[in-house]
């Protein structure tokens, strides 16, 4: 197994490559560069030019990627054109703002999402399965920034119970106790609405793995031996049902580092899919590239994981 | 939950909508080194219904000023939102920061050296003030004695030239080293490493700087020639290299500053907290401290209708319409400096020789009689009252009537007349041959004429058919270049290219405090895109900035005499001026946005007249 996940690993070198070239040409072949919005009629068109030049972007297309590809092996990313800041930096601070987020609307998630597929797979055509069939299908069809906004004006803004913007009070001090608090509490809310809309497929897999695990073979035999129905659906086969889940446990954590625009948008809450989006239009070309590398890499990374977690839970698969 | 916050509800969702479709082009404009800048043109959001906003007369859509009484309470917070749906930069400092959002909340805690008049003409009132000797090239710049930074530091003449040495560094990446900066003597040697200072700026005495320049030009008054408006604390900065001082914290986290109120916690992208500044200069304000926030646009109207903020910055004049009725805020409204206009394709730029080559006879809308024509067709009238709810007007002028003194009201402009278009294009010999109800051209031939314009959101969609339209119901033959509405960057990529597919086109500029068109409309002009220029021009061009415009009078009769050229040959059309509303919540005492008179720049007289923000019961 080992040496299959090393050679996994070895090969996602000549695929990021690949994909670094790719998208090192295709954000080139963006109409506009980084000095197309400093088009301001009392500044040297010349002066611009100069930048231009400083920053390397008159060179051949080639010139410009080994220049890039040599200084990323190394480690340095470059500056973002926007920001002014390196690129490490400004994405380190949107991940870890992302990262949380996401993770905290993960393990939401899962504690909805799974209680709610058991039950409804254990009573199945009951009416408590057809409120959960229902709710799935509900938050399945509200689109993220409908949910988003009424959950903000209602929760936030009426009622009062959480933060309406940002990522943290500004009153607190970094490292105290009531920051870390601060940070938590603006991400509730964002948090409890991805993970309401994000349910169905949890839900719909668990569902439909309990109802046709009920009739296999090891439930019966589970059953005549006379273990109690809670035991059975417990121990046996709620570890049978999860295997679907845990096939995409690679890409839930690797995701997390993903962001969403909407999320992020209506929250203002500054994270990686903003800075995408923000990034793209602004012909960032520093951190688009490494925006995409990072993505490329960790989907590479959680197809992997994915692969390495599935023979650990589900004895029959083996890596080889 | 009422009625009334269901009906906001599904606008605001509605508004989401179009955010989420089409969010982008505006956000990437915002390179403004507080002198101008191109703009997208239609970015804002929809109105449902054309309301009147209930005035004829147009100088009086909104107050400049609010008029709360009460009783002021001490100190307080003045809580800021500022309405934008990405984190802001960041980078506080004058010489370095390349969006517009900086600058608002650098407002705050200003450097600023200079105080300006209505025309945004320096005045004596500020830090600084400045002697002009016009023969001998020379300015004179006094600093008042006993200004403080906020860290307690006297200001040092040193702290005048520091940011001098900044932009004209080497390493320095920013715009602003440029043709004006290199009219300070001395500029382009230092620049070049061959001088450890600018040889142009002498220190006199400690509160004396004397500038020499290569030429002046009444461009100096307005803060352009390469002087430069801001002090940077050259105590804390000098020993830091020029190329790292973009990400040190003397710019990110703790800059000193002049202004009235100090940097005290800065949470990128998101909030910064400043505190009154007991060094300031025009004494401590009387508010404790300002908090400034990143507020999504699309929660903005009802962050304002429950009094979580006290003023509104960057407000988008769209969403007028959601918080006309809150009774606890009142909206004030200022002309933007912005024109939005409509462009005819003249001839090339010679990129190699950086000049200008018109071509007016070679070119398609050669033609005066039939710009002018194109012109006529306009119903910009109804786009502004419809798309705009009137917070746009039809702009007759190349200089917004802000600048009361070069602005030249008696212009006509080209007020929506389609049967005087008509007449123009059959006087011009564009004639209907074929009898298909669209003109040929004056040979006979078919005559389609290209046509490029941004994309925005949806209504920048609506207001380009509804112009084509307007054209075809004068018989022209108008179609979109590219077939679609062109995204922001390769519009201008296109329009600078002078590519062969673009007759016409429609922009806009922001266009800062220095009215000189040169930078527009000269020969020389990279984007002078129009690609128009004739001797007259030229002519009318140089003596706007000439020795002998320093002469008030002069000058302003040539900025009429460039106004009234431009209005009849018509290769750029104005079309539309702009609104910019700014809330301010019932409790804020003495906030003001006339720009002769910004509270921005009285920050220190500011006061609240109640604990917690007034909210709205409706």
């Amino acid at each position: 197994m080992w040496k299959t996940i090393i050679r996994r690993i070895l090969i996602m070198i000549p695929q990021l490559f690949v994909l670094s070239l790719l998208i090192f040409i295709m954000a080139k072949q963006m109409p506009g560069d980084p000095f197309t919005g400093m088009i301001t009629p009392e500044t040297d068109p010349a002066r611009v030019e100069e930048l231009r030049e400083k920053a390397g972007l008159n060179d051949p297309w080639y010139e410009q990627y080994v220049n890039w590809i040599v200084n990323a092996a190394q480690g340095d990313l470059g500056k973002s054109y926007t920001y002014k800041i390196q690129v490490s930096t400004l994405i380190g601070e949107r991940a870890l703002n992302t990262f949380w987020l996401s993770l905290v609307s993960v393990i939401l998630l899962y504690l909805i999402a799974i209680p709610l597929g058991v039950l409804a797979g254990r009573y199945q055509e009951t009416f408590l399965d057809k409120i959960v069939v229902l709710y799935s299908f509900v938050t399945y069809a509200i689109p993220t920034f409908v949910l988003a906004l009424i959950f903000l004006f209602l929760f936030g803004y009426q009622l009062h119970w959480f933060p309406t913007v940002g990522s943290v009070d500004i009153k607190y001090d970094p490292g105290t106790f009531g920051y870390l608090w601060s940070k938590l509490y603006h991400m509730l809310l964002p948090a409890i609405t991805t993970a309401l809309l994000g349910t169905t497929s949890v839900i719909q897999y668990l569902r439909s793995e309990v109802i046709d695990a009920k009739s296999l073979d090891y439930v019966r035999t589970a059953r005549s031996k006379g273990i109690p129905v809670s035991k059975v659906y417990s121990r046996h086969i709620f570890r049978n049902s999860l295997l679907p889940i845990a096939a995409f446990l690679g890409f839930t954590i690797t995701g997390l580092l993903g962001g969403s625009i909407f999320i992020e948008t209506i929250f203002g809450y500054p994270g990686m899919g903003q800075l995408f989006i923000s990034s793209l239009s602004s012909r960032d070309y520093s951190v688009i590239t490494a925006l995409v590398m990072l993505y490329g890499f960790l989907a590479l990374l959680g197809s992997l994981l994915s692969d390495i977690i599935m023979s650990i839970v589900d004895p029959r698969i083996r890596i080889e | 939950m009422s009625k009334k916050l269901w009906g906001l509800l599904a606008l605001l969702l509605a508004f989401m909508l179009i955010l989420a479709a089409c969010n982008d082009g505006e956000e990437t404009t915002g390179t403004d080194d507080g002198t101008k800048t191109e703009e997208a043109t239609p970015e804002e959001g929809t109105e449902e219904e054309a309301e009147e906003p209930a005035a004829e007369d147009s100088d009086a859509l909104f107050p400049l000023a609010v008029d709360n009484d009460g009783t002021a309470i001490s100190g307080g917070t003045l809580n800021v939102a500022m309405s934008k749906d990405e984190p802001f930069q960041g980078i506080f400092s004058y010489v370095l920061y390349e969006d517009a959002y900086d600058d608002e909340i650098m407002k705050y805690a200003s450097n600023s050296l200079f105080t300006t008049d209505g025309d945004f003409l320096i005045t004596d009132e500020g830090i600084a003030s400045m002697e002009v000797d016009q023969d001998n090239n020379k300015v004179l710049v006094k600093i008042r004695e006993g200004v403080k930074w906020s860290d307690g530091e006297l200001l040092k003449i040193e702290d005048l030239i520091q940011p001098y040495l900044i932009i004209g560094h080497k390493d320095y990446t920013g715009v602003r080293y440029d043709v004006d900066f290199q009219n300070i003597i001395g500029a382009v040697e230092y620049h070049e490493g061959k001088a450890d200072t600018i040889s142009g700026l002498k220190k006199i005495d400690e509160t004396t700087l004397e500038m020499s320049f290569n030429k002046l030009s009444p461009a100096i008054f307005s803060g352009g020639d390469g002087l430069w408006g801001y002090a940077e604390p050259s105590h804390i900065i000098k020993d830091i290299p020029i190329a790292e001082l973009v990400e040190s914290d003397a710019v990110r986290k703790n800059p000193v500053t002049l202004g009235a109120f100090k940097f005290d916690k800065i949470v990128p992208g998101e909030s910064v907290q400043l505190v009154a500044n007991e060094h300031y200069w025009q004494g401590k304000p009387k508010l404790d401290s300002v908090i400034i926030k990143v507020v999504p646009t699309s929660s903005i109207s009802v962050a304002l209708q429950q009094g979580e903020y006290d003023v509104a910055i960057s407000f988008s004049a769209s969403k007028m319409e959601e918080i006309k009725d809150f009774d606890n805020i009142e909206v004030l409204g200022r002309q933007e400096l912005y024109y939005a206009y409509l462009g005819f394709k003249l001839g090339k730029y010679d990129f190699e020789n950086s000049v200008v080559v018109t071509d007016v006879e070679g070119s398609k809308m050669g033609d005066v009689k039939l710009r002018q024509a194109m012109g006529y067709a306009l119903d910009v009238e109804q786009v502004a009252e419809v798309f705009y709810n009137n917070l746009r007007e039809r702009a007759n002028s190349l200089i917004p009537p802000v600048f009361a003194s070069f602005y030249d009201e008696s212009l006509e402009g080209y007020t929506y007349d389609p049967d005087k278009a008509a007449a123009l294009l059959d006087e011009a010999g564009f004639k209907d041959v074929d009898g298909d109800g669209i003109r040929e051209d004056k040979e006979g031939k078919p005559f389609e004429i290209k046509f490029a314009t941004m994309s925005g959101d949806d209504i920048a969609e609506d207001i380009t058919q509804f112009y084509l339209q307007n054209w075809k119901d004068v018989g022209l033959n108008v179609t979109l270049t590219t077939g679609r509405t062109i995204e922001f960057n390769s519009f201008y990529d296109k329009v600078q290219a002078d590519d062969p597919e673009i007759d016409i086109f429609m922009a806009a500029w922001g266009t800062g405090t220095n009215p000189s068109p040169a930078g527009l409309y000269s020969k020389t002009a990279e984007y002078n895109f129009s690609r128009y220029s004739s001797d007259f021009l030229e002519e009318t061009l140089t003596n706007i900035d000439s020795p002998k415009a320093f002469d008030a009078d002069y000058r302003a009769e040539q900025f009429r005499a460039w106004q009234e050229y431009m209005a009849e040959q018509a290769p750029i059309i104005p079309t539309m001026y702009r609104y910019e509303l700014v809330p301010v919540n019932k409790r804020v005492k003495n906030w003001s946005i006339d720009y002769t008179n910004e509270s921005h720049d009285n920050l220190q007289d500011v006061e609240l007249v109640s604990d917690t923000a007034v909210k709205s019961t409706k």
